[in-house]
């Protein structure tokens, strides 16, 4: 990797530069083969990247993610039965129960990290990529929608719910009967799914994309 | 790596500044918004320590109620008990699901106070320019923003059981007060972690 040297004040300059986003050191652009990434020379974090079709792939792991999504909320995904009574809950379930048990603050945070910022994520970039895959033209509202799924990322939990809920069936396992719904393996498959998707998708293409450049 | 000949540079020293976002570069004086994504370009985050540490205080202040109130209520025929974060993974451990236990120890123990360790440790290093490797010290931020969110698991691990044993009579689950704190903690050490620049850890030397 070629360290800046000098200081570059000019503006063409710019677009040939690229700054590591762990340490601020300045690189000099580098050309990639498709498959290739290259790492800052100080803290060796990945400053370039470009995999191999990276819009068709994240688009598609997208679209199952939504559907998954949508089955994984509205199905149960556990039941158990005690002495003759019966419960089964998905995840709208648990969040309308926790509300109704007066724990509106718990519920709100369940309901945020399960369902909203998920959902809105893979709706945001379900919609950029849709867009540039089928040739549409380059809208600057894109550029908004795909820098907020890159935030929320962090904050989508929905592979941490889905271990408290293997932590509660073995919770509960001595205690009743349980079955896992289709709920539980949508979700299951999710989480694989969105370890997909954090695999294929190359953000400095798609920005390239975005904004146009080379 | 870390070729000592060569005179490198940040941005910030070469009178530039970087986009978190789309990583477009442009002057330092500029204050518009990034030409290329729209969004607010800082050289470094703003009060950047400022927010590490209000955010890392309230995250350690409800830490406290979060271990000492119950997280969960267990009411049945056979009387009502209450569960701590502690007393949980007792409970798991003497009904033999080591793993499981294991699991939420680490979860909810080990993570949130090595967390506030590791974010403490990283802020005092800064503030009073410690002779820790900036190696050491970008890893540390790495790990610690990676883990943060994994704290989460016990929260919905009442919220499930809470919404799935609603049993009348023969077993309810209420959550505790204690579950709130916790939840509060960690996203607020979640935010602590997320305001501290990264960039930071490397301004002060250039010799590595």
């Amino acid at each position: 990797m070629t360290i800046a040297v000098g200081n570059p004040e000019n503006e063409a300059d710019l677009d040939r530069l690229i700054a590591c986003p762990g340490c601020d050191l300045l690189h000099y652009r580098r050309a990639l083969e498709v498959g290739e990434h290259a790492r800052c020379g100080r803290c060796a974090d990945v400053i370039q990247t470009r995999k191999p079709h990276t819009v068709d792939r994240t688009l598609a792991a997208v679209l199952a993610s939504i559907i998954l999504l949508l089955v994984s909320l509205c199905l149960p995904f556990l039941s158990l039965s005690r002495a003759g009574i019966a419960s089964n809950i998905s995840v709208l379930d648990a969040v309308s129960a926790l509300w109704f048990s007066h724990m509106r603050w718990l519920a709100l945070l369940t309901l945020a990290f399960i369902v909203l910022l998920p959902l809105t994520r893979l709706l945001l970039l379900g919609w950029v990529l849709w867009r540039i895959r089928f040739k549409r033209r380059i809208r600057r509202t894109m550029r908004t929608a795909f820098r907020w799924s890159i935030r929320m990322e962090p904050w989508a939990m929905a592979e941490i719910f889905m271990v408290g809920v293997v932590v509660s069936l073995v919770k509960i396992s001595t205690l009743a009967n349980l079955h896992m719904g289709l709920a539980f393996w949508s979700l299951l498959l999710l989480i694989a799914i969105s370890c997909y998707i954090n695999l294929v998708l190359c953000k400095d293409t798609i920005w390239a994309i975005l904004i146009c450049k080379p | 790596m870390g070729n000592p000949d060569l005179q490198a540079l940040s941005a910030r020293q070469s009178g530039l500044k970087a986009c978190t976002s789309c990583g477009s570069l442009q002057s330092i004086t500029d204050h518009r918004l990034c030409r290329d994504c729209g969004a607010v370009v800082r050289s470094r985050r703003s009060k950047s320590l400022q927010r590490v540490w209000a955010f890392l205080i309230v995250g350690v202040m409800a830490y406290f109620p979060a271990n000492i109130y119950p997280i969960m209520l267990t009411r049945s025929f056979t009387g009502n008990t209450s569960d701590t974060i502690l007393s949980g993974v007792v409970v798991l451990i003497q009904s033999g699901s080591y793993v499981v236990a294991l699991i939420i120890f680490a979860a909810s123990i080990c993570i949130p106070v090595v967390k506030f360790l590791v974010i403490a440790g990283l802020a005092l290093s800064l503030q009073y320019d410690w002779d820790i490797s900036n190696h050491t010290r970008h890893r540390l931020h790495t790990v610690t923003e990676f883990i943060g969110r994994w704290s989460m698991i016990d929260v919905f691990v009442v919220a499930v059981l809470a919404a799935l044993i609603q049993l009348g009579a023969i077993m309810t689950i209420v959550p505790g007060v204690g579950i709130n704190a916790f939840a509060v903690s960690v996203i607020f050490t979640m935010l602590a972690a997320s305001s501290l620049d990264p960039r930071l850890l490397w301004d002060h030397s250039n010799n590595d």
